[in-house]
């Protein structure tokens, strides 16, 4: 479970500000898989990293119950001078598995070849895609952070990850954000709606894409 | 280790090759100006004692400036606090620092027949105070940094000339008063002569000002890290 209560965050970028959340008080239950929804720049990064709790809250607080994994995006969060194989130790070391196991674990998932072994910087932006989803997938947590990864790789890993992350979700939940609904119908079955600093749990994701979907035709 | 030496080739050595270059080209423009250092008889051990010196703060402030910055990947994971981050480089810089200090000073020290009467107490308070300095503006810069890049330029720029005015490659006694008294008002200056104490047994470094020196590092300190807890704000966001 994770329940925000009267949470407000504020961010500021170039002197602008702009309210992400205002005054907003929800619960996630467990068991289910959730969609986030809103238009660009409404902050569904900002809220996932509110949730993983590398952002504070300006006011309210969030309590959170079970393993919540670090927000899985394109971008990655690996240090580029590194090696994929030393990010992967970083990773197990900080998260406390088993370092080997992880390695073995990311190196036969993220089909890397040789290059798992070299710096990240020197990745291509598919082999770092691959290379975070196969760390994600291969430290257990009850909640996984999805920042608009899904589609990676060529076809072949794009099923491989698929199957792994579908037998993860048996026993995780997924709070996503995403652009095409299609990949929210695929994982999640209820929906929140990000509108103007207000947030709006829907039981039923379809309810909460046909809401997002008013709301884009509004502006 | 190897994210901040991986990149060049030849790595760690640079650390090393750095100092030396420095010290060997001091050593030889002011060899051709005058006849004996300072202090003793060598002049690459009386650089390098001072260059040292200044060194241990000089390296571990720029460094840990930009720890958060450099590290912005790695803070994206929940369990890495941008404590961490700083923490860690002001280790492997203190460390790395001391490394080529052991490394140049004990090379010179055999060449030059320095008589070997070093005093620890000297030099490792020396070096605890000015990376105190250099921890406690360096929190205070990674705040100030990301709030107002303006500040960054200028502190570059006001910073400049610190190297001239930390009686490196001269003892601030030898100055006009005038001078002297300025240089003095540097606490850089006083971590340099404290640390040629530890080296020179005969220097009496007149106007060294151990208190003033522990005063200041402790309110850099301060400084520092309470800029650093009120600044969270800024420092994890982009």
């Amino acid at each position: 479970m994770i329940r925000l209560d009267r949470a407000t965050k504020l961010v500021r970028m170039k002197g602008v500000r702009k309210t992400i959340i205002d005054d907003v008080s929800l619960t996630i239950p467990r068991g289910k898989s959730v969609g986030l929804l809103g238009r660009n720049g409404a902050g569904k990064s900002t809220l996932l990293q509110i949730i993983a709790g590398t952002l504070d809250l300006d006011s309210g607080r969030i309590v959170k119950e079970g393993k919540i994994s670090w927000p899985l995006g394109f971008q990655g969060s690996f240090q580029g001078n590194l090696s994929g194989e030393q990010n992967v130790r970083f990773v197990a070391r900080i998260y406390g598995v088993d370092t080997q196991e992880l390695v073995a674990y990311v190196k036969d998932f993220a089909e890397l070849g040789e290059f798992f072994q070299a710096p990240v910087r020197t990745y291509s932006s598919g082999m770092k895609a691959r290379l975070a989803f196969g760390v994600s997938m291969g430290v257990r947590f009850d909640y996984y952070l999805v920042d608009e990864i899904t589609a990676v790789g060529d076809t072949n890993f794009k099923r491989k990850s698929q199957k792994v992350f579908r037998e993860r979700l048996s026993g995780s939940d997924v709070i996503m954000v995403s652009h095409s609904a299609s990949a929210l119908r695929d994982y999640c079955e209820t929906g929140i709606v990000l509108e103007d600093g207000k947030l709006t749990y829907y039981d039923d994701l379809e309810h909460a894409i046909d809401v997002h979907e008013n709301n884009m035709k509004r502006h | 280790m190897s994210s901040r030496f991986g990149r060049n080739p030849g790595g760690y050595l640079w650390a090393l090759l750095d100092p030396i270059s420095h010290i060997a080209f001091m050593s030889i423009i002011f060899m051709a100006i005058s006849r004996t250092p300072a202090l003793g008889t060598s002049f690459p051990l009386f650089f390098a004692t001072g260059y040292i010196a200044f060194q241990f703060y000089q390296s571990l402030a720029g460094y840990l400036a930009s720890a958060i910055s450099g590290n912005r990947a790695l803070l994206s994971y929940p369990a890495v606090a941008p404590i961490d981050t700083v923490f860690s480089r002001y280790l492997l810089q203190l460390l790395t620092t001391a490394l080529v200090g052991v490394c140049v000073l004990g090379a010179l020290i055999v060449y030059a027949k320095h008589p070997a009467a070093l005093h620890f107490p000297h030099l490792l308070s020396a070096i605890l105070k000015a990376s105190w300095i250099a921890l406690g503006i360096g929190l205070a810069n990674i705040v100030l940094f990301a709030r107002f890049p303006l500040y960054e330029k200028l502190f570059g720029v006001v910073m400049r000339p610190l190297f001239l005015v930390s009686g490196i490659f001269y003892l601030p006694e030898a100055l006009p008063p005038a001078a002297r008294d300025l240089v003095l008002l540097n606490p850089l200056s006083h971590i340099v002569m404290e640390f040629r104490m530890g080296v020179y047994p005969q220097y009496r470094a007149l106007g060294y000002d151990a208190e003033y020196v522990a005063w200041f590092a402790c309110i850099c300190l301060m400084i520092g890290m309470s800029l650093f807890t009120f600044g969270r704000g800024v420092i994890r966001a982009r």
